[in-house]
């Protein structure tokens, strides 16, 4: 490891003026990645201690803070109940240990599993600017299908980050300047021709909260995740669905996919097509078809894009009740 | 920099760079090798050990982030039964994954252990009730044996719950151990 | 008194649950170096030039090359692979050189300060192109080994048969993943060269030291550590890393530790050897079986190190467990620009018996048969010959195993309702019916001559030395049984010396399915030769028993030493490779049951029962265990593990991307052990099954998705994708 500062802050007035310098807190994802040297920060600010770990999830609203610990936001009943989705992709990701000291907020901060990412001995634009992308014409199996380039066509890794999407979340950004909500489909940036930013936080910005709005849609939400094994792998596919239904027809529906972009995809097109349609198998097929909208396909990800379309259909027969 | 916590029951210091990882404390400064590498990016659960009662992996944990706190090893398990000499240091569940075949080459045994440990804390002292064999293997999910198929250890976890809090693991130990020696066998030569 | 037949607690296992027990990085050295190994960034090539940056600070760093190395040379079947290459780099991670350093954190930055100038030269990845010598990677020819079996005249009784049936299979790389990676410390002092780690065989490692170093025995100490786990991983790979840091020990005058990181030690070790094997059968329109037709390519990797023996394994297991009439099995292994393929469990046979597994099952889909019951009416009986035409004496157990399976598995009912879907989701199920050779091939055993001693100890006390090593199977706990059953003494009385080679004699390698087979044999008569002499003692004095085993040792009389006494009645033909090609054979019929979901392809094994005979089960729990552990591994190959390559590279080395099977992936074992002893086999007839659980969980998952799903695989892996590719182009087709 590369040397460093170490700075532990106690409270969030104290970690907004660190200004300079990268925030940590479970460390799961940090300390992994400066071992490897493919992080190399200069400054580090241990935010581990801050009284960020709230979590409200009534019917109405769900607000998870930003230190919430995985384990806590997937044993809660409330979310569970109100919010099955989010529950679900968490107990589907990572592993116990890991869900034991991982944060929400660092968890929609992981970086991706992209091999290349992860080997220092490896072009990657998003660790080396200018380096190039190892995965583009290399090995990309689990690469991205949508929002990518040749640039950099990595997933991003959260599973969280899906399911969150299909609830319309916000994310509140908190600096010495004040807080901010920002919609969790606009946090992420495509990689476009620079890799390595990955998000709107400005410098010393910090996440402090996840917002979402409670109903029957909310409630009736899953994630399905296809991936190589039963536990403690990364999606291969993911599908995060929640469903509004009225008398047999579609009321309202959100539709975000995992594993499948470079940043959590939310298939909109396929939302608007199941809008007011009857909740049925044929229905779904429609709509899941129209899921494979702006998909570019890699040389070894093809088989994503029929997987994708299958877990569409598949979520939305499970929440819908049909076969 | 200097970090206080207490490692098994007894109150520790060590002055570490602050992102030396746990397992590199407990494992060099701290003498205790109970604790497992396997990989050293979190994928194969040998150097879990319990930070404040969770299981964590040991190699993804700074030192500085166990400023205050307690961490269990595996070798502090056996002195959770409170009667560790009687028992050669051994706790129930360790006895039984001597008896039922839940060890094999052992690598992985000490991080198993803790995970499983979470599991009997929370069901049968928590709860009052075994868990089930799904909750067993879930617990032990971010756990990674080669040896056994884990059928043997899901058979040893299970066996532990149901002993757990009914005998007294002197007496158990005593019968159904009764070579058990705890100390190593093996060194340098 | 017995102890042996009960699952008596594992002796080494208080240690491993307390976090007692010492694995090598445990250790460690006054005044220890760590080292690290600079590796080849090319695949095939000529090292020019070895480059360290004159503006890093060298000192305190030890720096070996192969101009350090005396006799350049691993010393294995064949002397092709160097310590550290000189010239010609023959695959990607090949050691170049060798650094270390006290601090760790130096160590790795000097390793970023050394480069090499390498001239690259064409490579050869496919084993194809190797056999047809596109390229000689391998001089003269390519070819590591080739090996041809006959029994009448398969090529007339196929032409003359009523169903012909012929398919191409094909299995891939896989890595052993032991838990506890590749790891010693070594040193030199007055006495010699001393080496301390993770070891399946240490008198392998004596035997490299001693050809590198010119050294005697005498001179060369190696001791097993506990060991985390090997599977074939630490057969021949540890003489590799105990010459590295025997090389940085010499030149730097201290104690060295080298333990590999994961992803060097997927990347650099051996790994299962991939094969593609093409079958033709005939047989008669009820299912009777005539003649085989079977050829393998077998993919060896860059250097020999065990292959000719890996696909001599290979080919002797590729006719199954079948009587036929007439068999013509001709093998080939060629070098391909990849790092060695090595020893793993099973050892060529899992790749063979995948192959003739699928086959059976083909053929039983094209009479309408229940491969089952095709497979159980041509199993080999006592009586019958194997493709070698040996003639099966004894202790098949092979009717029982397939009888218990079923009955446990219902299979009956389940193969007749056909594939069961509910929703999107289907459920079959599928057979495999196996055999495994247990012990050395042929003359192996009798050129070998393992040895084993037994020392009376005062106080009553006996100590058992031999070279076979608890890699986490349970040699030492099954060999204490063993003996104290044979002397007639309490289990407590017995103690299992820590493997050195210095102070144990050869039994041989812990390998090939013969530890309890034929070490524990061995430890049998040595026990019996110590009782007959106590016995004696006492009845010559009146002495009690203790007393005169005390008294013996008094008068040198307490050790036993004895040599295998191979059964002299096996005749073997290495020239015609016919005849009696093991001793005996542990049989096994596996059955899986599956639920494929039929959108996303993704399988899960809902159960699997595992019938093995194993002559005699020494430790019912240890037997089980090994029976389990083998299954999930053979699983794991079949639904998860894969190697990812690109340009003779690894692209997942680690265990993020190279994934193994998780307790939620493993399914519910029902295991179940058949004793048809065998009449040379310890503790009543014990025969080995290390291996033997490698091999039927591949092919007994393929048939159960095949059953749920109509799809039928004949290569590996069966990832999801795989499965939704063949069914895509079977719909099309």
């Amino acid at each position: 490891m590369k040397l460093f500062t170490y700075d532990a802050v106690s409270s969030l007035p104290a970690a907004l003026a660190a200004r300079r310098g990268t925030f940590f807190a479970g460390g799961t994802t940090l300390v992994d990645l400066m071992k490897l040297e493919v992080l190399t920060p200069e400054r580090l600010v241990d935010i581990g201690s801050l009284p960020l770990t709230k979590i409200e999830a009534t019917p109405a609203r769900l607000r998870i803070e930003a230190l919430a610990r995985m384990a806590d936001v997937a044993a809660s009943h409330d979310v569970l109940r109100n919010y099955p989705v989010v529950a679900q992709a968490l107990l589907r990701s990572a592993s116990p240990q890991i869900r034991n000291m991982a944060t929400i907020g660092g968890n929609l901060m992981q970086r991706t599993r992209c091999s290349y990412f992860r080997s220092v001995a490896e072009p990657c634009n998003k660790r080396v600017p200018g380096s190039g992308c190892g995965a583009f014409e290399g090995d990309n199996r689990s690469h991205a299908l949508f929002g990518g380039g040749p640039a950099c066509v990595a997933t991003h890794a959260s599973d969280l980050a899906v399911a969150l999407v299909a609830l319309d979340a916000t994310l509140t950004l908190t600096s010495a300047k004040g807080s901010r909500d920002v919609p969790l489909a606009e946090f992420y940036l495509l990689p476009g021709s620079s890799p390595s930013t990955e998000n709107v936080l400005a410098p010393g910005e910090l996440i402090t909260a996840v917002n979402a709005t409670g109903g029957p849609r909310a409630a009736r939400s899953l994630y399905v995740k296809v991936r190589d094994r039963a536990s403690f792998e990364f999606a291969l596919v993911s599908v995060a669905a929640a469903l509004a239904l009225e008398g047999g027809m579609v009321k309202d529906v959100r539709l975000a996919a995992g594993g499948v972009g470079t940043k959590p995809w939310r298939l909109a097109a396929a939302e608007s097509a199941l809008r007011g349609q009857p909740a049925t198998l044929a229905a779904f097929e429609g709509a899941a078809k129209r899921s494979l909208e702006g998909a570019m396909p890699l040389s070894g990800n093809g088989f994503k894009t029929s997987l994708l379309e299958r877990t569409v259909v598949k979520t939305l027969a499970r929440l819908g009740g049909v076969s | 920099m200097i970090v206080r916590l207490e490692v098994n029951g007894e109150r520790r210091l060590v002055d570490l760079p602050p992102l030396t990882r746990l397992l590199d404390a407990l494992r060099g400064p701290l003498g205790l090798t109970g604790t497992k590498e396997g990989c050293g990016e979190g994928e194969c659960g040998s150097c879990t050990v319990l930070l404040d009662g969770d299981p964590v992996n040991a190699c993804l944990v700074a030192t500085a982030q166990c400023e205050g706190r307690s961490v269990t090893t595996v070798e502090g398990l056996g002195a959770l039964d409170g009667r560790a000499r009687e028992t050669g240091g051994l706790s129930l569940l360790q006895a039984a994954f001597v008896t039922e075949g839940g060890a094999q080459c052992g690598i992985c045994t000490p991080g198993m252990l803790i995970a499983a440990e979470a599991l009997l804390r929370e069901t049968v002292d928590g709860a009052n009730r075994k868990p089930t064999d799904t909750e067993i293997r879930e617990a032990v999910a971010g756990n990674i044996c080669r040896c056994t198929g884990y059928q043997r250890i899901v058979d040893s976890i299970a066996q532990a719950a149901a002993l757990r809090r009914r005998v007294s693991p002197a007496d158990w130990v005593r019968e159904n151990l009764p070579f058990a020696k705890a100390e190593g066998t093996r060194g340098l030569l | 008194m017995s102890n042996v037949g009960t699952s008596v607690p594992r002796t080494d296992g208080p240690s491993k649950v307390v976090g007692t027990a010492k694995y090598v990085d445990d250790l460690s050295m006054p005044g220890m170096l760590h080292g690290a190994t600079l590796r080849s960034p090319v695949a095939r090539g000529i090292l020019k030039r070895i480059v360290k940056d004159p503006a890093f600070d060298w000192t305190g760093i030890t720096f070996v090359d192969a101009t350090d190395v005396p006799v350049n040379v691993v010393a294995l079947i064949q002397d092709d692979q160097p310590v550290l290459a000189s010239h010609e780099i023959r695959h990607r991670y090949e050691p170049l050189a060798l650094i270390a350093c006290d601090d760790a954190l130096r160590l790795a930055r000097a390793a970023r300060h050394v480069t090499f100038e390498i001239e690259p030269l064409p490579a050869i990845f496919d084993p194809r192109a190797s056999f047809e010598r596109r390229e000689i990677v391998a001089p003269p020819d390519n070819v590591f080994g080739r090996y041809r079996i006959t029994k009448g005249d398969a090529e007339a009784a196929l032409a003359s048969c009523e169903v012909v049936v012929s398919g191409t299979y094909s299995v891939h790389h896989q890595e052993q993943l032991y838990i506890e990676p590749q790891g010693v410390i070594a040193w030199f002092d007055e006495r010699g060269a001393h080496v301390h780690g993770s070891i399946q065989c240490p008198y392998y490692v004596q035997k490299g030291v001693k050809k590198t170093f010119v050294l005697t025995e005498s001179d060369v100490d190696v001791v097993q550590t506990v060991t985390g786990g090997g599977f074939g991983g630490k057969e021949e790979y540890p003489t590799v890393i105990s010459l590295h840091a025997l090389l940085l020990a010499k030149k730097s005058r201290r104690p060295v530790k080298m333990i590999y990181d994961r992803q060097e030690d997927i990347e650099a070790t051996t790994k299962r050897h991939p094969a593609e094997i093409g079958i033709v059968t005939g047989c008669d329109r009820d299912g009777t079986l005539r003649a085989i037709s079977i050829h393998v390519l077998m993919d060896g990797g860059a250097y020999v190190t065990l292959t000719p023996v890996v696909l001599s394994r290979g080919i002797l297991h590729a006719a199954g467990a079948y009587r036929w009439e007439h068999v013509l099995a001709e093998a080939v292994a060629v070098a391909t620009n990849t790092p060695p393929n090595g020893a793993f469990r099973g050892f060529g046979a899992p790749q063979t018996i995948w192959a003739v597994e699928r086959h059976l099952d083909k053929v039983a889909r094209q009479l309408g048969m229940d491969p089952l019951v095709l497979k159980s009416n041509n199993v080999l009986r006592v009586g019958d010959t194997t493709a070698t035409s040996q003639t099966l004496k004894e202790s098949v157990g092979i009717g029982e195993c397939i009888e218990k399976a079923r009955t446990a598995s219902d299979w009956d009912r389940k193969r007749a309702l056909g594939p069961v879907v509910q929703g999107r989701k289907a459920r079959g199920i599928g057979a495999c019916v196996f055999m495994h050779g247990a012990g050395f091939t042929g003359s192996g055993e009798r050129r070998l001559k393992g040895r084993v001693a037994l020392d009376l100890l005062l106080g009553g006390r006996v100590r058992i030395r031999t070279a076979s090593t608890d890699i986490g199977q349970g040699t030492e706990t099954v060999f204490s049984q063993i003996a104290a059953d044979a002397l007639g003494l309490p289990m407590s009385q017995v103690e299992f010396l820590q493997p050195s080679t210095a102070r144990v004699p050869d039994s041989g390698p812990t390998v090939a399915s013969r530890t309890v087979m034929v070490v524990g044999s061995i430890v049998e008569a040595a026990a019996r030769e110590l009782k007959e002499r106590i016995d004696a003692e006492q009845a010559a004095t009146g002495l009690d028993r203790r007393r005169a085993m005390d008294a013996l040792v008094f008068r040198a009389m307490g050790t036993a030493e004895h040599v295998y006494d191979t059964p002299r009645d096996l005749e073997w033909d290495d020239a015609t490779y016919r005849g009696d090609a093991y001793p005996v054979y542990g049989w096994g019929c596996d059955i899986a049951e599956v639920e494929v979901d039929l959108d996303t392809f993704e399988t899960k094994v809902l159960g699997f029962w595992a019938a093995a005979d194993v002559g005699k089960a020494i430790h019912p729990t240890h037997c089980k265990g090994q029976i389990e552990g083998g299954t999930l591994q053979a699983i794991g190959w079949a639904l998860h593990e894969q190697i990812v390559w690109k340009d003779g590279a690894i692209l997942n080395g680690r265990m993020t991307n190279y994934i193994v099977p998780t307790s939620l992936d493993a399914p519910p074992f029902t295991t179940l052990l058949v004793e048809a002893p065998y009449s040379r086999g310890p503790g009543g007839g014990a025969k080995g099954i290390g291996e033997l659980p490698m091999d039927g969980g591949a092919p007994a998952i393929a048939a159960a998705i095949e059953h749920a799903t109509g799809i039928s695989m004949d290569n590996l892996p069966c990832l999801p994708e795989d499965l939704f590719e063949r069914a895509r182009k079977g719909r099309a087709a």
